[in-house]
């Protein structure tokens, strides 16, 4: 009956792992064929697989797990996708039901573990509550702002016969959807953004989620606006656009900083404004006097910076509804956008070429240069992350990928997997530091198993080097537990594991490596070994102000 | 009801128009196993801190009425409202800071002294008396139940229970 629900929900693939407790579900899974199963080497690998499947399919992800050990595994996963708003379903099974309580073999409390890292969980203890059940966790996962769902199902549910309960109703009367906009607000904002001497726009992973990339051109467009997006929101608006800023936060751009911190009419879109963006909150954005903020979430409103105007609505049908109020703009908006201009020089993102060591950025220059826009790009977290994000010139939506709210180590390998199961029309790149690899690097046997023509960017620096970095600069630069020099030889680690590798140490050797990653059907991975001294600029001290970014030294 | 030791800090109930971080919320919520545990969930994770609580059914079957008060923190006020609204459990939240209300406690207590005249002239009633000591039941408004609990005091208390308050909004 869980799988007849699943198909009728449009499910094409499940990442999981079988256990005491689902081994209902899976002796039946063989009856549906429709269903493809993709055996996970951890069960962190299958939510992370079935996050980057959704955000690269834009369908819900689905995962397995049994209970116990099997659900706690998913945790970090289903954290990664909460933080991030990923539409997922989880089925966990738990112990019979007569038996939960009793500390049973592999009871766990899954639902209270999981509860804060969940848009919704649900224990289901009678059959005649699962159809529902199933149909509202799709429901409540997709729309709104999505997110996970979890549905525990006690063994004896799954083995329970029933005749077929057919389509579902939804029960929901507290679940409330803000879809539509407030007219006078969108109005106000948007006299407000044509109005303005200085309007800067942020643009976050909600304009991504409600595909309102269009309206958001024409509105920057319409309202001489430039427009910075957060990490998350990378691909809302072309990077060579002319009114782009490029990223914005604490590692982002020194002229999309510069003009936060000028603005004087500030609209975030889709966003939380968390501390990532706004770096020191009392010094964010010090010149704004309008603050207009567009979430679909009413809990993000005021939740970190008060907003004077406050359009709680879907990000599209907000953007579309303010189009018709621009009206004419402020005369001298051509100041404003040729300081921006003279910023864009002053800070340039640059890098250390002449040192003779590989640099990561060159990897990327060629990677972008081969695979224009017609890639994803999975990250990790860590240095690899934010170069991965601002050495490329991601120009259409839906291209890069990464874990930006819980900042998971781990998460690129399997969630890259998963994007290629989502879109195989698309080439799928992982990019990766060596350290975040080796905590999901199990799954390589997925890639291989399913032949999926993923191509593994290792930028492997032999430390973690985001901790390094932050030692060196922030924390009296004490290298402290940060080395990774014993680290497998990972060519060999991929023969064991049966895909093609290569180690490249020097530039010459880049272009080449990569002729044969893409010769090469299936999963193939490049160990660059880079300068390991190489770090992310700009960057914002720790509890700084953003106009206070580091750049990188002029380098001879 | 929260088991109270004699000599209560009865929390404040806001007044119109002076800062406070209390908020005073009722909320329809769906009965169910988790709901209880989804809502103190919220209220921990988002930096607040429980005041005062109290749990009942509501007029609607399926549905319990909760009333809270809360310390909001250093949260803005509204983000308590706003969490709690988030949840798939809770149907209704209203928010009655600062509004009129008639905001109720009832407290039991049992007593040792048999000269009960300064609690019944208060409005107390007397549930039962034995040979250890008289139990008497009182109701009221927070400061109410709060002098109560210092006139008991005089009387000797050998138990107290207090429950949290009961909120609803004042319609003359
Ligand atoms: C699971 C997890 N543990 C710890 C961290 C803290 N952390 C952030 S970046 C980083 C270093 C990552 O090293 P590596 O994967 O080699 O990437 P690099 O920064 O060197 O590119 C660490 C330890 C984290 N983000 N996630
Ligand atoms: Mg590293």
């Amino acid at each position: 009956m869980i799988l007849e629900a699943l198909e009728r929900e449009g499910v094409e693939y499940i990442f999981g792992y079988p256990g005491g407790a689902n081994l209902p579900i899976y002796q039946h899974l063989p009856e549906h064929p429709n269903l493809k199963h993709i055996l996970v080497r951890h069960e962190q690998g299958a939510a992370h697989m079935a996050d980057g499947y959704a955000r690269a399919s834009g369908k819900p992800g689905v995962v397995f797990a049994t209970s116990g050990p099997g659900a706690l595994n998913l945790v970090t996963g289903l954290c990664t996708a909460y933080m991030d708003s990923v539409p997922m379903i989880a089925i966990t099974g738990q112990v019979v039901s007569t038996q939960v309580g009793r500390d049973a073999f592999q009871e766990s409390d899954v639902i209270g573990a999981t509860s804060s890292v969940t848009k919704h969980s649900y224990l289901v203890t009678r059959i005649d509550q699962l159809p529902r059940v199933i149909h509202e966790a799709f429901h409540i996962a997709t729309t709104g702002r999505p997110g996970p769902v979890l549905i525990d199902i006690c063994k004896d549910v799954q083995q329970a016969d029933a005749e077929r309960i057919t389509p579902q109703y939804l029960d929901l009367p507290g679940y409330k959807l803000n879809g539509h906009v407030n007219l006078d607000q969108a109005r106000q904002a948007a006299q407000a953004l044509a109005g303005a001497e200085r309007p800067v726009i942020l643009a976050g992973h909600g304009v991504l989620l409600s595909h309102a990339e269009r309206e958001l051109m024409q509105l920057s467009e319409a309202a001489a606006a430039p427009v910075g997006t957060t990490l998350l929101g990378i691909g809302a608006f072309p990077v060579k656009h002319p009114l782009s800023l490029h990223m914005t936060g604490f590692m982002g751009t020194g002229w999309c900083l510069k003009a936060v911190q000028n603005a004087d009419v500030l609209m975030m879109v889709g966003m939380r404004v968390d501390d990532r963006v706004t770096a020191k909150l009392s010094e964010f954005a010090p010149n704004v006097k309008t603050f207009i903020h567009v979430d679909i979430d009413e809990s993000e409103m005021g939740k970190n910076v008060r907003p004077h105007i406050e359009l709680v609505a879907d990000a599209r049908l907000a953007l579309e509804a303010m189009l018709p109020h621009v009206g004419k703009v402020q005369a001298d908006r051509g100041n404003w956008l040729a300081q921006i201009d003279e910023w864009r020089e002053e800070h340039p993102l640059r890098y250390r070429h002449s040192n003779g060591q590989l640099q990561p950025q060159d990897v990327l220059i060629d990677m972008y240069r081969r695979a224009k826009s017609e890639a994803i790009v999975v990250a990790d977290v860590g240095q690899n992350q934010i170069w991965a994000a601002l050495w490329w010139n991601y120009d259409r939506p839906g291209l890069f990928i990464n874990s930006g709210g819980s900042g998971t180590m781990g998460f690129a390998l399997p969630a890259a997997i998963g994007a290629k199961f989502g879109r195989p029309d698309l080439p799928v790149w992982c990019v990766a530091g060596e350290g975040g690899f080796v905590m999901t690097a199990q799954e390589l046997s997925v890639a291989v198993e399913h032949q999926l023509d993923v191509k593994i960017v290792l930028l492997n620096n032999f430390s973690l080097g985001m901790v390094r970095q932050f030692q060196d600069d922030f924390y009296g630069g004490v290298r402290s537990q940060v080395d990774l020099t014993h680290m497998p030889d990972f060519v060999k680690l991929c023969e064991a594991y049966g895909l093609p590798a290569l180690r490249v140490e020097k530039f010459e050797d880049i272009a080449p490596s990569f002729d044969a990653a893409e010769r090469t059907k299936g999963p193939f991975l490049i160990d660059f070994r880079i300068d390991p001294e190489a770090n992310v600029y700009p960057i914002v001290p720790l509890g700084k102000g953003l106009n206070e970014f580091r750049e990188a030294p002029e380098y001879a | 009801m929260l088991e109270m030791k004699p000599k209560p800090a009865a929390a404040p109930l806001p007044v119109k128009g002076k800062e406070t971080r209390i908020r005073v919320l009722s909320l329809l919520v769906e009965d169910g196993q988790n709901t209880l545990t989804k809502v103190s969930g919220v209220i921990r994770r988002r930096g607040f801190h429980v005041r005062g609580i109290s749990v009942g059914p509501s007029r609607q079957p399926g549905r319990s009425r909760i009333t809270l008060q809360i310390d909001h923190g250093h949260a803005e006020a509204d983000q308590v409202r706003k969490q709690l609204e988030r949840l798939v459990e809770v149907v209704e939240v209203e928010d009655l800071t600062g509004d009129e209300v008639h905001s109720r406690e009832l407290i039991v207590a049992k007593v040792a002294a048999s000269e009960l005249e300064a609690l019944l002239q208060r409005g107390a009633k007397v549930l039962s008396t034995g040979p250890d000591g008289t139990t008497v039941e009182f109701s009221g408004d927070a400061d109410e139940v709060g002098d109560f609990v210092n006139e008991l005091a005089r009387h000797g208390i050998v138990e107290v229970v207090r429950s949290g308050p009961v909120v609803m909004r004042r319609t003359e």
